[in-house]
């Protein structure tokens, strides 16, 4: 009887779910949320009827032995797959594309830090060098004539220079300067300033200490909500001078005037 | 004497040489590489679970040491033999803290030996020094303050009280010791203006590293979320026990231990919104773009999912409460305020409007805030007005109702897209609606699920004080919700240690020393999910074998009152 009047309740419950999600559809159709909310408000409305299923639930039978370890080991089962497949469904990228982008900003760096393995091995050469010469000329004073082969290190060829505003480009997506800053119509929701305009504003050398210094320069209303006014001063160590003229350079190009750019401010 | 000079430049020549040759005919170490997970997750797997096995042993005598000390000023045992409960467990799954950091150690040093190296030389006196004694005592006091609960009774239970205090004190230190390291390779001490970070990094002292941006406030963190752990690990500990029970009186003392675990769990739980806000806080205020990077970047969706488990562990207390509530005689004339009801309906929108006039830390938003908390309480006593008052189910219903109301302004993200970089119109929210994605309406919906939780455990208190709570009655769904909330709470330990992690990105050490090696990007939620799960999985099985191993309900020897 008991469970009779509890299938009714919900029933009953889970069609007043049904019928809320529903009118949360239509009511976040009619106010253009996208159909990606309008699923979540729905399933929200069905996860507040399941919850209030659950509160008028009859009390559980109790288990006992070997029942108890099954019912046990299916409620891990069945919570393991819920975290899981709850976590697949939401939205996942592709690590590849932060992969390469990874290998495009350490490369610079793994072989700057190879070249300085290699300066560090040339200098104790050199050092070395020296003092099998000054060994030598004493052995030559002493008579014994010996003869110390130097072997001559030859430097590579500097790579060729590329497009430097590509490459400017490419450190704006390589930094994630899009995280805060909106450019050609995406990123940034509001963190920093738009910027399709900020080449007319600021000229490349106050654009290079903007960067290297983010306090020297503050966007027209950007000094005080939330913070807003605090760019990471971590570019100075961790861009080498070519990617920040590449970076400048690129910025320098941005004059789009239709887009309102806010006015940068010289700070003391 | 020239002749010596010339004989000793020559042996110096030869030593060189010889050297040299020696230096070119060494064996390079062979490459590990961990079959399957990689490097980096292996690494990752078994910090995760030594880090698992060390919060229960840091978090769980905090809890034992209190629940001693309530036994003894209350003169009642339950409470001494839940510690004592505790604690044996906690014996067990001390040597499986010690196995799994040398672990750690191990595969830490065999997969990345050169960071490994660089990290040792700048912690040198933490990890050769620090760290070992402070564990060889935190293990000599542990193991006194066990063995020697039978024989420090009486007058003497105040002493071995002392010993647990004692064996806090060491655990906290620890776990702040430890933490250096940790929150270094976070945030490592910020250059001061015009010296580079490699530079500053290179001349800064010990002191310099460890208190760095993150530290306290992962420090708190952590000793939060080991309390929480400590008390749902104990809940977990009763509905088992409780499973196993054979009699009224063992079901009667579980069914009790259930419920102060969930309530220490719960009661530390409330607090840790606002120490993940504060880690939060000083990532960002360490380096801003660390924030995008976690709310709209990579990191984006394992926020979305830390937000569905803290909803998922809110309502699943708060059903606790109900169930709990269920079997109190009396509960039907229990009554709160109709405006406490009202206050809860209003609160999600009335704070996310004041957060978002005065964003803290401006002091003016805590008015609202006041206000609503205290205009009920003066409304409900007024003359006229203190009978409008709705049923504890009623308003327990009412926090439900809320709890998923929070739970979708929570949960409610800027965009449906794992990297900002994939967001367009189609999977943002709508200009006018962007506010529900904004902090206000965050700290809004989590201040709400807090005072809900506050005010059912009001509510509950008072019954328990007007009503007849009758032990070992309550329904056997109960116990499943006390699994379900260890297990959550691991999980989301899991993910969201995961996620503090991955806010180094490419690095070992953030902006310091870069990780050059292939797996250095961030995983998938996906594929991190399973890798969280099996980690759960693991830890819980080993917990849940010393449990059965080390308790026994015939051993019982105190009955409930």
């Amino acid at each position: 009887m008991a469970n009779q009047s509890f299938t009714k309740s919900a029933l009953k419950k889970a069609t007043i779910g049904i019928v809320i999600g529903a009118i949360l559809v239509v009511a976040a159709q009619q106010t253009h949320f996208p159909p990606v909310f309008q699923a979540m408000f729905f399933i929200y409305a069905i996860l507040g009827a399941v919850v209030f299923i659950l509160l008028d639930a009859p009390p559980m039978k109790r288990l006992e032995g070997g029942k108890a370890v099954v019912a046990l080991l299916v409620f891990y089962v069945l919570l393991s797959g819920l975290y899981v497949a709850g976590a697949s469904l939401l939205p996942q990228f592709d690590p590849a594309d932060e992969a390469d982008k990874i290998v495009k900003v350490l490369k610079i760096r793994k072989s700057r830090s190879e070249q300085g393995k290699a300066d560090e091995l040339i200098a104790r050469a050199k050092a070395l060098d020296e003092r099998a010469k000054a060994i030598t000329a004493q052995l030559s004073s002493l008579g014994a004539g010996a003869q110390v082969e130097v072997a001559s290190t030859s430097g590579g060829g500097a790579p060729a220079s590329g497009d430097i505003i590509a490459k400017g480009k490419e450190q704006w997506e390589l930094q994630e300067c899009y995280n805060c800053h909106k450019l050609f119509g995406s990123g940034g929701k509001k963190r920093g300033p738009v910027l399709d305009n900020i080449g007319s504003l600021m000229t490349p050398e106050a654009l290079r200490e903007k960067i290297l210094d983010p306090k020297s320069w503050m966007a027209e209303g950007f000094d005080k909500q939330y913070k807003k006014g605090k760019m990471p001063d971590k570019y100075r160590d961790l861009m080498f001078e070519e990617e920040i003229a590449a970076l400048v350079a690129f910025l320098a190009t941005l004059k789009d005037t239709s887009v309102e750019t806010p006015k940068p401010i010289k700070m003391n | 004497m020239k002749t010596l000079h010339r004989s000793i430049w020559m042996v110096l020549g030869l030593l060189m040489g010889g050297a040299a040759l020696a230096y070119g005919q060494e064996v390079p170490a062979p490459q590990v590489d961990f079959p399957y997970s990689g490097n980096r997750t292996a690494v990752w797997v078994v910090a995760n679970l030594h880090i698992l096995f060390a919060a229960f042993i840091l978090g769980a005598p905090i809890f034992a040491v209190v629940a001693e000390w309530l036994g003894y000023k209350n003169n009642d045992p339950k409470y001494d033999r839940l510690a004592k409960e505790v604690i044996k467990v906690t014996v067990i799954l001390y040597s499986m803290t010690a196995l799994t950091g040398g672990l750690f150690i191990f595969v830490l040093l065999g997969t990345y030996p050169e960071f490994s190296t660089w990290l040792i030389q700048h912690f040198f006196l933490v990890f050769a020094v620090i760290y070992p004694l402070l564990f060889i005592l935190e293990t000599i006091i542990l193991y006194t303050y066990f063995y020697s609960w039978d024989s420090m009774k009486g007058s003497l239970k105040g002493r071995h009280i002392a010993l647990g205090i004692l064996l806090n004190i060491v655990g906290t230190v620890t776990l702040f010791v430890i933490d250096g390291p940790t929150s270094f390779m976070n945030t490592p001490a910020k250059a001061a203006e015009g010296v580079s970070l490699v530079e500053f990094v290179s001349n800064a002292g010990l002191w310099d590293k460890m208190a760095n941006y993150s530290w306290m406030p992962l420090n708190l963190h952590r000793l939060v979320g080991n309390v929480t752990f400590g008390g749902f690990i104990a809940g977990l500990i009763a509905a088992y026990m409780y499973m196993r029970s054979k009699t009224d009186a063992e079901r009667s003392y579980y069914d009790w231990m259930g419920f102060v675990g969930n309530m220490i769990g719960v009661g530390a739980l409330l607090l840790l919104p606002f120490m993940g806000y504060l880690l939060a806080f000083e990532l960002c205020d360490y380096d801003a773009s660390i924030c995008p990077y976690m709310m709209a970047d990579q990191l984006s969706m394992f926020f979305e999912m830390q937000g569905a488990m803290i909803g998922l562990i809110f309502l699943a207390s708060n059903y606790y409460i109900w169930l709990s509530l269920k079997r109190i005689e009396g509960v039907e004339q229990i009554r709160m305020s109709g405006f406490v009801a009202l206050a809860v309906l209003v609160m999600p929108a009335v704070m996310g409007l004041a957060w978002k006039m005065f964003p803290p830390p401006e002091w003016r938003s805590l008015i609202f805030l006041v206000a609503l908390i205290l205009v009920p309480m003066v409304l409900g006593r007024l003359p006229g007005l203190k009978n409008f008052t709705v049923s504890a189910f009623t308003m327990i219903k009412i926090g439900f109702l809320m709890i998923v109301v929070a739970d979708a302004i929570w949960m409610t993200p800027h965009g449906f897209v794992p990297t900002q970089g994939l967001a367009t119109h189609e999977l943002e929210l709508p200009e006018w609606a962007q506010e529900l994605a904004l902090m206000p309406a965050k700290n809004a919906a989590a201040f709400t699920l807090v005072f809900l939780t506050i005010v059912n455990y009001i509510m509950y208190n008072r019954a328990i004080k007007q009503g007849t709570i009758i032990w070992g009655k309550i329904d056997f769904a109960s116990q499943f919700v006390l699994i379900f909330l260890a297990f959550s709470a691991i999980w989301t330990m899991g993910l969201m240690g995961t996620v503090r992690s991955l806010t180094r990105k490419y690095y070992h050490v953030y902006n310091l020393v870069p990780d050059f090696t292939a797996e250095a990007f961030t995983p998938t939620l996906a594929y991190s999910a399973w890798w969280i799960t099996g980690v759960t999985i693991v830890f819980y099985a080993v917990v849940s074998f010393a449990i059965l191993v080390t308790l026994k309900p015939a051993s019982a020897k105190v009955e409930a009152h």
